[in-house]
């Protein structure tokens, strides 16, 4: 119990004084996270939109396999990209492994499917009201589905509010992705595994606070948009 | 082709299930008119409405809209805005948009690429369903009750300034002073535009003043105008050649010879007298024993409706505002209902 | 108040996305970078850390590591992902050199392992050795913890208990495989009182770690069979065209300069030597 006391004054030391190490984490994780996030509301709002609005052939299955893709587990992914982006791969031209954009790109992938299946049920939950009120004001189908996803603005915020805490708290596939390299790709979650496994308990607390700083802030967020729905 | 019906309906038909939602061989409502719509919920009210709103599409059938049809080459007419912006409707549920009132009072006239005078109609508009514009514009769609919601939401329509509103309960689901203020618009909307009005209700005291012609739907079908009494069977014959049912008091109506023992009656409205004295010595077949309950008047006409508890029948009876004074008629008053067993029409 | 927070969050996150954007463009003019598979035992001594600046200051090279498993160094080295190798594990850098993947290999420094236990030895195999200790500990089913990580230390404690006339004692209740780093596995042991095989170099950090008064001691050191031998091995470039070779040969040469080679001697902790460097 003792450790975890001096870890909790050690890492409110290194927070104020600004340890450069554990800051060179925070901002690799947010650089990192913030790319994936990006990527994945760009790719997969859209396609959560088309999800949830029209009606398909499949549309049922589909939308159970990105449901299944909501517990993908990050080992899996982690090994899926290295596979695909170690220089012997098929993609290993690009040079992404043990980059910052190969950890955005593994992040993505793991967040897509919330990104998209969240989307998806926002849209869906609209009322059959909306739908004939929208039209009977005059909207075309073109209008109508606008009107739709800023409609459901809030409930697309939380999936991404939601997918961006998901991108922040993942280890796996960073350390696998990005290797875990001291100044380039240590992110605060990786820095905790490894400082844990040295034995460096006040590191590992300190970062561990950041993260769920980080992890309050996202949530009280989300709390705010879920209000709003 | 300039024709003075807004709507031609022909053969419309919906499913549900086995049998038919909707059942409608023809149906014609003239321009600047209003109809008022009674039956009971299930009937079919909502849907007919949202077909003539363009926001449904019937399964088989037409409907012509100022004369063209609307069926357009993908048989889904609600893609022609120009019909659909000149036809609107209020749902029976209040409903915004999530988004400020002034918003979504302006959404309409927003995608119709209205910029200048926006605000001028909003505000005319919000002041119709009496919500100040000032303190009302901003609030959002989470802060309004029920029935300030289903104000704003008619506002929306009426700043569309529609040549059709249609209107599905408009009162059902908001408190009393909303409906006194929704009725008072649309009262107000009736005196001073030349819309065409399509409304259902249950309140059939404002569905009287605020109409021309009051239809009467029953399981999809619209039964006759509302102009006749229905009655029931199962008919039986009796000794002296007529038919006969009985009513749950004992008293008997009596018919000439039914299609079939549990065909329905109808009594236009206009062949039933009504008297404060039982008679005697008369050819009619049918003197009943009642009470009335309500007398509808109708604006600008010497027609009054008199809404007469027959045992377990409501039978209403066409009579003169002269005769409601000389009889000195008033609710609650013991009458008789007297008519012929030949004037019993088969539906 | 809540729209200022959001506006202030919508801001923030801009902001960054803005600086991700921008960041990469500056890095693009920067210093040529090796990169170097090595061993996570070798990281937690710290030793990189060292020489890492020097060897940029010297060469302008920047040195970037992963710290992985030497099974999984070994891996990456094989599928090009990285420019060199530091690693301890002499039999299979050699078998990795003669299958092409690796050439210049060159040994460079050494430390020693230990076997470590808890102060009350209860398989009483303090002085003894190896051969000896590995008997004692299976012949009273004393609870040994192992790396289990296919790493170099893990090879040599098999290679140990082999040549002690033992089969790896898999399914033995005593034996504790981890599949974690060298720290990890001493914590472990240590929650355990269970003896362990682990590097000089992690222990004195270990030892450093408890302010000098650690649970597990050094019972059985010195034995022959217990050198841990350091090597570079450049990948080779016939094999790996991407591999910097031109880098990672800059790496091996400077590393077994006499500079390098006395900084490494000089590398202490808690006032102990960790390294001996032999580089020839």
């Amino acid at each position: 119990m003792g450790y975890i006391a001096e870890g909790v004054v050690t890492a409110l030391k290194l927070l104020v004084r600004g340890d450069p190490e554990t800051y060179s984490a925070v901002f690799t994780t947010l650089r990192a996270s913030s790319i994936s996030i990006l990527a994945s509301l760009v790719i997969g709002i859209p396609l959560g939109f088309l999800l949830g609005y029209y009606n398909f052939p499949g549309k049922r299955q589909i939308r159970a396999l990105v449901d299944t893709l909501l517990a993908l587990p990050t080992v899996v992914v982690g090994l899926v990209v290295y596979a695909l982006i170690t220089r012997r791969g098929p993609l290993g031209g690009l040079g992404l492994l043990f980059t910052i954009p190969g950890i955005s790109v593994a992040q993505t992938i793991l967040i897509l499917p919330i990104v998209i299946s969240l989307t998806a049920t926002a849209i869906s939950n609209l009322d059959i009201r909306f739908k004939r009120t929208v039209m009977t004001l005059g909207a075309d189908r073109r209008r109508t589905a606008i009107t739709a996803l800023y409609e459901s603005r809030y409930g697309v915020l939380a999936a991404a509010v939601a997918a961006y805490g998901r991108a922040i708290g993942e280890v796996g596939v960073s350390m696998m992705i990005g290797g875990n390299i001291k100044w380039h790709t240590r992110t605060i979650t990786t820095a905790i595994a490894l400082e844990t496994g040295k034995g460096q308990f006040a590191m590992g607390i300190a970062l561990g606070l950041i993260l769920l700083l980080l992890a309050f802030i996202i949530n009280w967020i989300l709390q705010i948009m879920k209000r709003k729905t | 082709m300039y024709t003075s019906a807004v709507f031609e309906i022909k053969n419309l038909k919906r499913q549900y299930g086995q049998g038919f939602l909707l059942d409608i061989p023809s149906l014609v409502i003239e321009r600047g008119k209003s109809y008022g719509f009674v039956g009971p919920n299930g009937s079919g009210k909502s849907t007919l409405l949202r077909m003539l709103a363009f926001i449904d599409e019937p399964d088989e059938g037409t409907i012509r809209y100022h004369g063209n049809d609307s069926m357009g080459e993908r048989g889904y007419v609600t893609e022609d805005r120009t019909i659909r912006v000149s036809v609107t409707m209020l749902l029976q549920e209040p409903y915004l948009l999530k988004r400020s009132v002034f918003e979504n009072v302006a959404y309409g006239l927003r995608t119709r690429g209205m910029r200048r005078g926006l605000r001028e109609r909003v505000y005319e508009s919000l002041n119709m369903i009496g919500l100040n514009p000032e303190t009302f514009s901003h609030r959002k769609w989470s802060e309004l009750s029920g029935g300030e919601s289903q104000r704003v939401a008619l506002a929306a329509r009426l700043a569309l300034k529609p040549d059709v509103l249609i209107l599905d309960e408009p009162t059902a689901s908001v408190d009393r002073v909303s409906a006194h203020l929704i009725k008072e618009a649309i009262k107000v909307v009736r005196k001073n535009y030349m819309s065409t009005l399509l409304i259902a209700s249950h309140d059939l005291v404002w569905l009287h003043e605020v109409s021309d012609e009051i239809l009467r739907m029953h399981e999809g079908l619209i039964m006759g105008s509302e102009e006749d009494n229905f009655i029931t069977g199962p008919w039986s014959l009796e000794d002296d050649g007529l038919w006969s049912t009985t009513l749950h008091d004992g008293q008997q109506i009596r018919a000439l010879k039914p299609p079939s023992p549990t065909s329905i009656a109808l009594l236009n409205t206009v062949s039933t007298i009504v008297t404060t004295e039982r008679p005697d010595h008369l050819s009619a077949q049918n003197i009943l024993a009642g009470r009335l309950m309500h007398i509808y008047t109708f604006e600008n006409s010497e027609r009054v409706k008199l809404d007469i508890q027959v045992a377990n029948l409501s039978l209403n009876a066409t009579v003169t505002r002269a005769a409601v004074r000389a009889l000195g008629l008033m609710p609650g008053l013991d009458v008789w209902v007297v008519f012929k067993a030949s004037s019993l029409q088969w539906q | 108040m809540k729209r200022f927070l959001l506006t202030a969050f919508v801001f923030l996150f801009v902001g960054f996305l803005a600086l991700c954007v921008l960041a990469p463009v500056t890095l693009f003019a920067k210093n040529p970078v090796l990169r170097m598979a090595t061993t996570t035992s070798t990281d937690n001594t710290g030793l990189l850390d060292i020489l890492a600046p020097v060897f940029q200051k010297d060469t302008g090279i920047e040195l970037q590591w992963v710290a992985v498993g030497t099974g999984k160094a070994l891996a990456l080295g094989q599928n090009c992902d990285v420019d060199i190798l530091m690693v301890h594990a002499p039999d299979a850098e050699r078998k990795f050199v003669n299958d092409g993947f690796g050439v210049d290999r060159k040994e460079f420094m050494y430390n020693d392992f230990i076997i470590i236990g808890p102060k009350s030895d209860p398989a009483r195999i303090a002085g003894k050795s190896v051969q000896e200790a590995l008997t004692r500990i299976e012949s009273s089913s004393a609870p040994f913890a192992s790396r289990g990580d296919d790493s170099g230390t893990n090879k040599l404690e098999i290679s140990l208990w082999k040549s002690s006339g033992f089969s790896i004692p898999d399914r033995e209740s005593w034996y504790i495989q981890t599949g974690q780093g060298m720290i990890a596995t001493i914590i472990i042991a240590e929650e355990r009182d269970a003896y362990t095989l682990t590097d000089r170099g992690t222990y004195i950090k270990y030892e450093a770690n408890k302010s000098g008064n650690p649970p597990l001691t050094i019972l059985v050191e010195g034995d022959t069979s217990l050198l841990n031998q350091y090597s570079v091995i450049a990948i080779n470039p016939e094999r790996c065209p991407s591999a910097q070779y031109e880098l990672a040969i800059q790496f091996v040469d400077w590393i077994t300069s006499d500079k390098t080679q006395q900084l490494i001697g000089d590398f202490k902790l808690l006032g102990k030597q960790l390294f001996t460097p032999n580089a020839e």
